[in-house]
Order: structure tokens, then sequence, then C-alpha cells
């Protein structure tokens, strides 16, 4: 049925593979980037596609929450496209760093070293924003799934739209705060986040849009609600030209000339140009997103290189692959019994009060799910206050705000289907989930542990310290951690330092002689922690003896 | 030729791999002779203690650039090279412009990162590798960097440098200096105030004198070394007995005008002179 999307989704993937390889094999260096433009297409890449994964969640749980009547196979589809944008948007942050093994020091959680992500950045709040919608989208998109055939579960969804609802506009409000927060004369404005939310639910639509248009369907809700959205986001480009005198002919072209063609009755009875009325929307935003992370400064001649264009092919390439693919996969679940898509005439008990009487049966299932999620946040932001280990970082509970939410809509959501989940489960596959948090448990720990820093296998133990103590003991029990057993530093311990300790090389101990060494032991220096309270200085002398002793063999 | 490198620990034999010297001394002149338009000056008081949390009351390191005495000859760049171990650019970066030059010429006359003491590039780090000295430096911690880059979009100089090449694979680096670590493909960087002159003073300071306050005495970063014209001052902002307080005071200081309110320890010299 969707043999040929899925075809050519697989060629523009392979095609576009091969850029995506050589930007992860070369780095930053690959796509157009200098010393001024140092963000580039991945970036535009990642708003452009976080903003199309909105719209999903937007017409499946914001309509639903306020009593929109729309079809579940329409809102299954919505949110379908919700989930693989997510996947194809979560890619280019990754891609975008420079050392991105290391990406993992952005999670906002302590090890056992002390380090600690900096959460006052803009980017801790969007990685866990993200995170925390990829995790709330799928759990809704998996309830919505289930639910036709489960009672548990029907009850959960409405529930869950009106959790999803905020962090939908949370997460571009917080990805628009990456830009507007900076000294970038073109990304400031406080208009920014409703600039950002306007724009991604825009290009949402158009998605959504098209993708309806696979299944030979048209929602005339969505085609007003994106003509609607056009003018809001003239306006928005007419603000930002009064202000900053930027202006893209193109961009508004695309985005805000073209779509006022629907006024036109033969224009709106053609699907095809439907289509191609969306495209041009998506592109208008894709265009205003790359001009936006390409401040120019330096004349670099190839500005948009092919790897630039090999990346846009290989975003569109994953997410029709993936859209498709999972849609003939789920084929059943999908489409239910349904036959008849798109708008519902609404029933009369409903429409005499859509929201009121809903919300009230709503707030009863929400009441301890949110509870629990705000007593969970006041936790964490307690403790994030207090355990921050640098003096110089002045933390307020203004800086941990915007994860707030994120973590309340988390805690509440798995809260609120915990339970329900659990009924419906298989006893086999209770037992695997058992075990699968378990695993997590332990990845959890071994993330705050980080990699081994113990002194050495047989450690001293502290009988041994309490009688006289050979320098070698010594050394091994209070310097090894750092200094490493054989004199040569731990590298593993002390990777987070800048400046690693000191070599301990014979010419460097004979310059600075004993006398120093034994004040620097007693007393510390930078990094190196005084140990005159549990030393005595005939110890350090010893100490150093040692180190000598050391020193030399390692030649 | 160690006349022309002005550095302190400058040794020909250390490092004999890598570029020569002459392609050292060549990239510089580039640089100058490509110098970028100048600052909007704008004057501010002289640096007092930090005013964010847990600043030292005894030690904040900046220096001053005199403007009337410097004349642009860029022998401060090529010291910064060696004494940090900053690499060559590629040549298609050098082009376009483009270096890793942790000190610039702006307008004719050098600019670095001006350790701003109420830094907008480390608010918005995420992993916190750019973070802030007691003594007043900002600083980086390259096994943190992640390359985000998120601190180069921030600043308002743009002083930050970014190792898109791997300079040592591809030849561009050499190690003048054995105590500066060369910088690894996709990590951020920029000037340190030359930390590890500080770091060795204050070693040495806490091992001979222990008990007694340490004040950066003596240090000099290896620009103000190098300067035929004794224009770049380093020193101590708190100690009055600081060349660079000297030389700041009955002086009309100044600082670009897109990082004057953020508190700068780096900052321009001019007139009373």
């Amino acid at each position: 049925m969707y043999r040929i999307p899925i075809y050519i989704g697989v060629v523009l993937l392979l095609l576009g593979a091969t850029a995506f390889g050589v930007s992860l094999w070369e780095g930053p260096a690959a796509w157009h980037t200098d010393m001024r433009t140092l963000w580039g297409t991945p970036i535009a890449l990642f708003v452009l596609w976080i903003g199309l994964a909105h719209a999903g969640t937007l017409i499946s749980a914001i309509f639903l929450a306020l009593g929109f009547p729309l079809d579940r196979r329409t809102s299954m589809i919505a949110e379908l496209s919700t989930l693989c944008s997510l996947v194809v948007a979560a890619m280019f942050p990754l891609l975008h760093l420079g050392v991105i093994e290391n990406f993992y020091m952005v999670i906002p959680f302590l090890d056992a070293r002390g380090n600690f992500a900096n959460i006052r950045s803009p980017l801790v709040w969007d990685f866990c924003s993200i995170a925390v919608y990829a995790v709330v989208s799928t759990i809704f998109f998996v309830t919505h799934l289930l639910s036709e055939k489960r009672e548990p579960l029907k009850k959960m969804v409405r529930p869950m739209s009106w959790l999803l609802f905020p962090l939908v506009l949370w997460v571009h409000t917080v990805v628009s705060l990456d830009f507007a927060v900076t000294f970038v004369r073109e990304w400031q404005g406080a208009f920014f986040p409703l600039y950002f939310i306007s724009g991604a639910i825009y290009s949402g639509l158009a998605l959504v849009i098209i993708l309806l248009m696979a299944e030979h369907c048209r929602v005339r809700l969505l085609e007003k609600l994106m003509l609607a959205l056009s003018w809001v986001m003239a306006a928005f480009w007419l603000w930002e030209f009064m202000l900053k005198g930027t202006f893209s002919f193109e961009v508004v072209f695309l985005g805000a000339v073209v779509p006022q063609l629907l006024w036109l009755r033969p224009i709106r009875d053609n699907s095809f140009v439907i289509m191609l009325v969306a495209v041009s929307v998506i592109l208008s935003l894709g265009l205003e997103r790359y001009i936006l992370v390409t401040p120019s400064e330096y004349n670099v001649g190839n500005a948009f290189g092919w790897v630039d264009l090999g990346l846009v092919v290989f975003s569109l390439g994953l997410f029709v692959t993936l859209f498709f693919v999972l849609r003939v996969k789920l084929r059943k679940p999908l489409e239910g019994d349904d036959v008849v898509m798109g708008e519902l005439s609404v029933q009369d008990e409903e429409k005499a009060n859509p929201v009121v009487g809903e919300l009230s049966n709503n707030f009863h299932l929400l009441r301890l799910p949110l509870l629990v999620g705000f007593l969970v946040t006041l936790l964490y932001v307690l403790w994030a206050v207090s355990v921050v280990p640098d003096p110089m970082i002045s933390l307020s509970v203004a800086n941990i705000a915007p994860l707030c939410l994120p973590l309340l809509v988390l805690v509440a959501t798995v809260t609120l289907c915990a339970k329900s989940f659990w009924q419906v489960l298989a006893p086999k596959a209770k037992y695997v989930l058992v075990v699968l948090m378990g695993v997590a448990g332990m990845l959890v720990g071994m993330f705050w542990a980080g990699g081994s820093s113990a002194a050495a296998p047989g450690a001293v133990s502290v009988q041994e310290l309490a009688t006289p103590k050979p320098a070698e003991k010594i050394w091994e029990a209070r310097c090894a951690s750092c200094h490493g057993r054989d004199g040569l530093f731990n590298e593993k311990f002390v990777r987070e330092f800048y400046p690693v300790p000191q070599k301990l090389s014979l010419e460097r101990l004979d310059s600075l002689g004993m006398d120093s060494l034994v004040s620097v032991i007693l007393n510390g220096r930078i990094n190196m922690n005084a140990y005159g309270d549990r030393l005595t200085e005939e110890e350090a002398r010893g100490l150093v003896f040692y180190m000598r002793l050391l020193a030399g063999e390692g030649k | 030729m160690q006349a022309l490198a002005g550095c302190r620990r400058f040794t020909p034999d250390m490092s004999t791999s890598g570029p020569s010297l002459e392609d050292f001394v060549n990239e510089v002149k580039l640089a100058v002779a490509r110098s970028r338009s100048g600052f909007d000056l704008v004057q501010i008081p002289m640096p007092s203690a930090l005013k964010t949390s847990g600043g030292s009351p005894l030690n904040r390191f900046g220096m001053a650039i005199d403007l009337d005495a410097c004349n642009g000859c860029g022998k401060c760049i090529l010291a910064c090279m060696q004494e940090n171990n900053v690499p060559l650019s590629s040549k298609e970066r050098r082009a376009s412009g483009q270096f890793m030059h942790w000190i610039e010429m702006r307008g004719g006359a050098p600019s670095m990162c001006f350790h701003c003491g109420n830094a907008p590039c480390e608010k918005v780090c995420p992993t916190g590798a750019a973070s802030h000295t007691p003594d007043g430096l900002s600083t980086m911690m390259y096994k943190r960097c992640t390359g985000s880059r998120f601190c180069g979009a921030n600043c308002p100089v743009g002083a930050r440098k970014f190792n898109y090449d791997d300079a040592v694979k591809e030849g561009l680096s050499r190690r003048f200096n054995d105590q500066v670590p060369l910088r690894s493909k996709g990590v951020m960087e920029k000037c340190s105030l030359c930390l590890q002159r500080l770091q060795d003073s204050k070693h040495s300071h806490m091992a001979m004198l222990p008990g007694m306050e340490w004040r950066g005495a003596g240090v000099q970063t290896a620009c103000a070394v190098a300067c035929p014209k004794h224009a770049i001052i380093f020193g101590n902002w708190l100690d009055p007995t600081s060349p660079l307080v000297k030389a700041a005071k009955r002086r009309n200081i100044y600082a670009p005008a897109e990082v004057a309110d953020l508190d700068p320890s780096v900052v321009y010299l001019r007139g009373n002179r």
C-alpha cells in the first residue's frame, strides 16, 4: 500500500546517510560553519523537526483536551508523525556536538565526583524538556493505540492529553530560549517563544496535512487553522522586520503569500495544490530556521555545501522511511474499525458542555498524579539548589524553573498510567518490565559512580594505617587515588580537573627540593589537598623519598 | 629568535615536530594585515572585586592595554601562540580570515577575552566546562567540554575559538610550551590570561611561604612580556601595589560597548599619560 513512499524514503535515507557519515567523521567542520557561524544546519534541522513534532500532539492532545471532535485514526496518524519527527530531531543536537561522546555531561544529575551539569544553561533545559516530551508522547501514543480494546486505558487518554497540552508549548518555548537568551542580535526578542511556537505549529500542521493526503483524506479544520496561522506568522515576520530590519523575501513569500491561495475555491478543492501549499509552508519555515542559525561575517564561498543538503535529505529520508514503515506495521491498531476519517459530527451531549463536564472527571483522575509530580519536582529543586559544587556558580530557583514543568509532567504521567498499564500487561510482560526497571536502576547507579577511581587492588585497611606507617602504605592509601600507584597520575580520576596533577618526574622533584615538597604535602596547593592534619612532617618526608623512588623506577 | 618570541620559557629544542616558527610568524603577519574593525569604546570605572558569589576579596587578575602606547605590531599574538601552543589555521580558514589566535587585532589594537566578571559564556555552557575562578579568570576545562559551541555563540566579542580541525593530526600545532596541553578536536578555547603562570606562582608561593597571602606579584602574561612598547600591563586589580593598578590610576579606562556592562577584567587605557 505504501510501497512507493517507503522506496523513496529509503533512497533519500541512503543518499543522505553519506552526508551524515561524513558529518560524524569530520565533526562540525563538515557543514557550513566558521568562527562566527558556530551552529549551522544541524541546529536548523533540529528546530524545524522539533517544530514538526508538535503538530501531532497539538492535534491529538490539545484538540482532545479542548473537546474538538477529530476521529481516532486522524489523531493516530498525527501522533505517529510526532514520534517519527522526534527521532529525526534527536539526531541533530548529537551530531552538532564537537565531542559527541561527552553528551551525557548535559544531564543534570550529580555524579560521585561532584560533577553537575550547568543547570543555568538553556541547553540543559532543552535536553531535559525534549527527553521528557519524547517519553510522554510515546506513552500517550501507546496508550491511545491500545485503548480501543482495553477499558482501563481508555479513561487515561483525556487526562494525559491535559498533561501534554502545557508540555508541548513549554518544549518549544525552551527551544526558543536557546536563541533568545543569547547576545546575538539576530536572536534576541521577547516574542521569540510565541514566534517559535506559532512557527512550530504552523509547519507541523502542514506536515500532517501532507500525511493525511497520503491517506486520501482531508480535514478542513486543519486547513483553516493553517491559513489562520499564516497570518500569525506574517505578523511575527513584520514584527521582526520592524525590530531588527531583517527580512527574507523567500521566507515571507513561501510562508505567508502562497497559503493565501486557499481563499480561492477552485484551488481549495484541488488536493494536489493544497499539498504544494503545505510543502511551501514547510520549506519557508526550514529556510527561516537556516537563516536564523547562520549569522554571517566571513564570506565563505561554499556556504550551503553538499553536506548541508545531504543532512536535509537524510532527515527527510529518515522521517519518510520511519513513518511509513511504522504505518504499515501498525496498520491494525492504527486503523481500528474506523472507516471514516476527518472531523466527526459533534454529539449532542458533548456539545452541551464539551470542556467543563470532562474537566471535572479528568481532574479527579489527575489529582493524585499531579500531587506526586509536584512533590517530586519540589524535592528535585531543593536538591539541585543545594548540591551545586562550585561556589562560583550562583544558582537561583529561576534557573531551575524551566525544568520543573517537564519533571512534573513526567512524574504525573507515569503515576497516572502505571496502575492501568499494570492491569493491562500480560504476566510475562510484567516480569520483563520489572527486569527492565532493575537494569535502568543499575544504569543510573553506574552513571552516578562514573568510571572506577579505586586506589588499587588490595587497598590498605584502617588498621594497617593505625600501626607505624611505611611510606608505601601511606602513598597507596592517601595519594594513589589521584597520583596513581606508580606515581603516574590516575587519568580516569582526574579527567575532570584542569590542570592535571603535576607529573612527578625526577627533574621536577629535584628542582623543587625536599622542603618545598613536604610543605606542599602538609599545606596543599590548588587541587592538592592539605594533609597536615593527617600526616606528620616525618611521614611527609618519607613520602617524598617514596616519590623519588617511583620516579626513578618510571625511567 | 628568543627576542622575537618574547616568551619566558621558550626553548627551541622542546619540540622539533610540527610547523616551523617561520610559519607562525607568517600567519601572525597575515592576521595583523587582516585586522578586523575596532570596537566602540565606553568609559568604565576601574574593575573592583567580583560581584558574583564566591569571588576572592584579595585577587582579581586582569590586564590593561594602553592604546596610547600600542602600535599594533602583533608581537603579542606570536608570544601568545608560543606560550599557549595555539595552532595554525588550515589554508581555507586562513583565506577567509579565520584564525585560532587568542589575541586578535581589532582596529589596530590587540583584543582578547575580556574575562567578564559576569560572563555570558559561562552561563550558557551546559556542562560547566566554561567556569570562573575566584581570582577572576574565565577558564576552560577542556576535558569537560562537549563542544556545543553555545559559549561561542553567546560571546559578545567573539573571543572564543573552536577547534574545528584536529590540529595535531594535521600538523598545524607545535608544542612550544610543555606546561599547556594541546587541545583536541571539538573543544572551545580562548585566552586564559596565562593561567599556568599564575598557577606556577601560586604553587611556589604556597610551598615557600605557607600561610601568607598570595597576590600574584611578579607574574606577567606572555603578551605583556613580549610587548616592546609595554602597552600591555598585567596585574591584580585589588592589589594597590600591582603595576596594573599603578598604570591605570589617573588614566581613562575604556571597554568595548558590548562588554562594558559585564564587568570586564581586561580594559583599554587612554589619555592623561
